[in-house]
């Protein structure tokens, strides 16, 4: 049995709480020494934070206006994937240790997303791991997982994990493409992602849950989990981080030689009219949203959304996955109709970002917003 | 397939390359020079996942082996690339920086960056040649797959 060290920590500002992660994990890189394998911490942010991922471009995926008037903190994660809001309702996961050698990172994330997986199974709910690193139940969306190796071997696993989420506030401060773009915007967001609360039928917070999550890593990992505190030295690497990364614009509004855009097309469907909303980040899609009169949102929808996103914004690829994941009576028409039309938003939205960014050829990757 | 080209388990691996077993990665030497390119191999590329950004220290940094040249996202990974030799960077791929995507789409093709390598005798630590390359290959493929990284 393995013996890890265990924190928490509740409602810290979004650049303490990330500078904290890090200083964690430093401990675990080359020419370091910790006297655990590795440390699980179990944390929530101040209601609420607005946080993109490493890659992200802030001001195309925040509301930086709508998060000053509703008091939400941004910064920016050292790991990838999308942008995500923290706060009293959300459990964040971080798991820190040295990256053993030899683990393909797609394994490495299974290994401890069981952890929350076996912890949520203590709650009663049968979450699943689901194509691009996302936690599912039922078809929606209760997790997103992340890995972040750093340049001395160390090893940040993430999670953030909804036990309850304020939609409303979610759907003012981050930008989702054509979510906003009805009266049932709520209701769309609610048909792709779930929640502890909504799961168990009553509200939970973070805290709440924050014993089961421990065990859950116990029991999936065969660890044995020691309460601690950060030390004096890891403390001090956190306010440096605060400081010189997490709480400085350079590191918060850097911005990708990637550009953003978004594109959209019609389907008509027999069940009705489908808009069709895509985002790309560079040549990759970064969101996919298939909207219609649906009373219920076809399990195939949801797969096809999921698998999607992060992937190359390519007809062929978006065919294949299109064959691959709807099924007939999904929204009535054959896959390759479907996918024609996510073909055509997603060729509008790269004619749009190539008229808006020429390709930057040379000089540095990753400059700073003037 | 090209001369010099093989196959071990539907990847394409080339004789003349040298790869870096730990990082998966590929070196080859430029005609008369002492440059080297760097890229993936195709179990690097896949066991990361699809790519979606890569940044890459500008030319004329100098980095041990071991050492980070850049770094990657794919999908939800994010993470160093580790240098396979010491060298200085002399060149960059500019289509891999704007285009990441086709990394995803030939890993062989698509280099990352040169490296000005100052002692080439570190070469040696690194794996060349086709029966060395099969062997090493093929045992790297079932360890992905027993570890659920790669498909069967």
């Amino acid at each position: 049995m393995s013996t890890w060290r265990y924190l928490t920590d509740e409602s810290v500002g979004a650049a303490e709480g990330l500078a904290a992660d890090e200083a964690l994990m430093l401990r675990y890189g080359r020419d370091e020494r910790s006297d655990s394998e590795a440390t699980l911490r179990l944390y929530t942010y101040r209601s609420h934070c607005a946080l993109v991922g490493r890659y992200q471009n802030l001001e195309d995926e925040v509301d930086l206006e709508a998060c000053s008037a509703r008091a939400v903190q941004h910064g920016r994660r050292p790991t990838g994937g999308g942008a995500i809001l923290m706060g009293a309702g959300q459990l964040g996961v971080a798991v820190c240790t040295r990256a053993p050698a030899g683990i393909a990172p797609k394994d490495l994330l299974r290994r401890y997303a069981d952890g929350v997986i076996a912890g949520l199974a203590r709650l009663g709910i049968d979450a699943a791991f689901r194509s691009k690193n996302d936690l599912e139940v039922g078809g929606r969306k209760i997790a997103g997982l992340g890995l972040y190796v750093d340049d001395r071997g160390a090893l940040l696993f993430h999670t953030s994990l909804l036990v309850d989420l304020d939609i409303p506030l979610m759907l003012e401060v981050l930008k989702i493409p054509g979510a906003k773009l009805s009266d049932k915007s709520v209701e769309r967001v609610a048909d792709r992602v779930t929640t502890v609360s909504r799961e168990l039928g009553r509200t939970l917070t973070a805290v709440d849950i924050r014993a089961d999550v421990r065990a859950g890593f116990a029991t999936a990992l065969g660890l044995e989990l020691c309460p601690g505190e950060m030390e004096v030295e890891e403390q001090d690497r956190r306010d440096g981080f605060v400081r010189e990364k997490y709480a400085n614009d350079k590191w918060i509004r850097q911005r990708s030689p990637l550009p953003d855009a978004r594109g959209t097309a019609g389907l008509k469907t027999p069940e009705g009219f489908v808009r069709v909303y895509v985002g790309v980040h560079g040549d990759t899609i970064k969101s996919l949203l298939v909207a219609g009169d649906f009373n219920t949102l076809p399990a195939g929808v949801s797969r096809l959304e999921a698998s999607l996103r992060w992937s190359r914004a390519e007809h062929a690829q978006i065919t294949a996955v299109c064959e691959r994941e709807l099924g007939a009576s999904d929204l009535g028409v054959p896959a390759p109709v479907v996918a024609e039309a996510i073909w055509q938003a997603t060729t509008r939205a790269l004619e749009r970002e190539r008229e808006a960014h020429p390709v930057r050829a040379e000089g540095s990757c990753y400059f700073p917003e003037q | 397939m090209p001369e010099n080209w093989f196959e071990v388990g539907g990847y394409r691996l080339c004789s003349d390359r040298y790869y870096d077993a730990e990082r998966h990665l590929w070196v080859e030497l430029q005609p008369g020079s002492r440059v080297a390119r760097v890229g993936f191999d195709p179990l690097g590329r896949e066991t990361s996942g699809d790519i979606v950004e890569v940044s890459l220290s500008v030319v004329g940094t100098h980095v041990n082996r071991g050492e980070p040249f850049g770094n990657v996202e794919a999908a939800k990974f994010v993470g160093p690339l580790q240098a396979p030799v010491s060298g200085v960077v002399s060149g960059r791929n500019a289509q891999v920086l704007s285009r990441p995507g086709v990394l995803n789409d030939d890993p062989n093709e698509a280099w990352l960056v040169e490296l000005d390598m100052a002692d080439s005798s570190e070469l040696s630590q690194l794996l060349r040649g086709e029966e060395q390359l099969r062997l090493w290959f093929a045992a790297e493929i079932e360890r992905y797959r027993r570890q659920g990284a790669v498909a069967e």
